[in-house]
């Protein structure tokens, strides 16, 4: 058996002001990526950019972000990634720059390695609640939503409230 | 996961947006940063070293490093824009307060000097203007026997087009010379958006002319060796270090090496510190 092979980039977008990433959404990102591929890499990124790229998965809350590119040209295409400065949306410039976090044959093991990112991201959130009570609420909140959603969403939706706490 | 580490971050006067910068490079996963202070001597009146605003008072608490559990470890830098060679002065005091120390040579002789005699640790090459200079082999060649390294910064890179030209023919150039190894990429980073990911930096490096493993090293290991020559610098050979005891001042103290750099294990150790240097 064969199949198409591609890379999935797992990156996380860093704002300076985290209300902003709600106003994202994948094709302002995917119009970024493309814009600041055919910068630097002129037509023939373009070119390689208009195959089977795609933002496959976008979470607006925690700023994640999936990107395919085809297995052939991905790092080629992921030096031109460093370069974006900011994302333009709704009419609106949100300055911030993409960190790679994760390179993965399939999106699986994107989603393992995300899942345990986020894990120790709670683990270093968790000390910097201020009262007991914050820390409970949290707690209650992660068990709500393991209850509910599948196991990805309640992961990134404790993820969402605790940071909530924060502010 | 290897260490990382970004020894170039603009010194600013504002403590909020310079802690905002070591909180984004503790958030990225870097586990050491530099503040880097520029001292530019003009010829027309005489000018003062800047000396180091010490790390507890520039930033009150030391943010957590990303995936581990110690905090951010934060040196001072002092680079030097050389276009006379009086402009380096060996042996200088106001030096000794920096962990680390660097020069950034304009003409091709002190370019010479600065690879083959001066005590520093970095060779900043410039990448806001046209090389002003070929590296020639030999003293390229001598500066990596002499474990000085060679610093490319990117961030010149990202705020436009043009830098970005003259940044990748002039680290292009550099890496023709010198094949790759004694690079380290770093940041000169003023604010917080103009850093980027260790994992993103390596394949940067790609644009630069460095192979995998030799991007990697340039945020890592090169790195490591970079603050591990500076020790030497200030220790004899980095086996014993004197130091002033709180008591008697005229007591001198004798460190094993094991004291002067217990982080790293020593079969991990550069291998550039041999005592002749």
């Amino acid at each position: 058996m064969v199949r198409v092979k591609s890379r999935y980039l797992l990156c996380e977008l860093n704002v300076s002001d985290r209300s902003s990433l709600l106003l994202l959404d994948d094709r302002a990102v995917s119009a970024a990526v493309k814009a600041a591929v055919a910068r630097t890499h002129g037509d023939y990124g373009a070119a390689l950019c208009s195959i089977r790229f795609n933002v496959k998965y976008l979470n607006a809350h925690t700023g994640i972000v999936f990107l395919r590119f085809p297995k052939s040209c991905y790092r080629l295409l992921w030096s031109a990634l460093p370069f974006i400065t900011s994302i333009e949306t709704r009419g609106q410039k949100i300055p911030c720059f993409f960190n790679c976090l994760h390179v993965g044959g399939t999106i699986r093991t994107c989603q393992k390695f995300l899942i345990r990112y986020n894990k120790q991201q709670l683990h270093r959130m968790l000390p910097t609640c201020k009262t007991k009570e914050e820390e409970n609420q949290v707690c209650e909140a992660i068990l709500n939503c393991s209850l509910t959603g599948g196991r990805r969403e309640a992961f990134e939706d404790e993820f969402e409230s605790e940071e909530d706490e924060e502010e | 996961m290897s260490v990382f580490m970004d020894l170039n971050l603009s010194f600013t006067a504002d403590k909020k947006l310079l802690q905002s910068v070591v909180e984004t490079a503790a958030h990225l996963g870097f586990s050491t940063v530099a503040i880097n202070y520029v001292f530019e001597p003009t010829a027309k009146k005489k000018q003062d070293i800047p000396s180091p605003t010490p790390i507890n008072e520039l930033i009150d608490q030391l943010p957590v490093v990303q995936g581990r559990s110690r905090p951010i470890r934060v040196l001072n830098r002092l680079t030097i824009v050389m276009s006379d060679s009086s402009h380096f002065r060996p042996n200088a005091a106001e030096y000794r307060c920096f962990d680390l120390l660097a020069v950034q040579p304009t003409t091709d002789k002190l370019f010479h000097a600065a690879c083959m005699t001066y005590d520093v640790d970095i060779i900043c090459i410039s990448v806001t203007e046209k090389l002003p200079f070929f590296f020639k082999r030999a003293p390229v060649n001598g500066a990596v026997d002499r474990g000085v390294v060679f610093e490319v910064s990117y961030s010149a890179a990202i705020r436009d087009s043009t830098m970005r030209r003259y940044t990748i023919a002039n680290a292009v150039s550099l890496m023709d010379t010198c094949k790759g190894k004694n690079v380290i990429l770093s940041s000169a980073a003023e604010k917080p958006l103009e850093l980027r990911g260790p994992y993103d930096i390596t394949n940067l490096g790609l644009l630069f002319g460095l192979s995998d493993g030799d991007a990697k090293e340039a945020v890592s290991s090169t790195c490591r060796s970079v603050v591990l020559h500076a020790e030497t610098r200030r220790t004899a050979s980095g086996i014993i270090s004197t130091m002033r005891s709180c008591s008697e001042s005229s007591c001198q103290q004798e460190a094993p090496p094991a004291a002067a750099d217990s982080e790293a294990p020593a079969a991990k150790r550069a291998k550039h510190q041999l005592p002749d240097d």
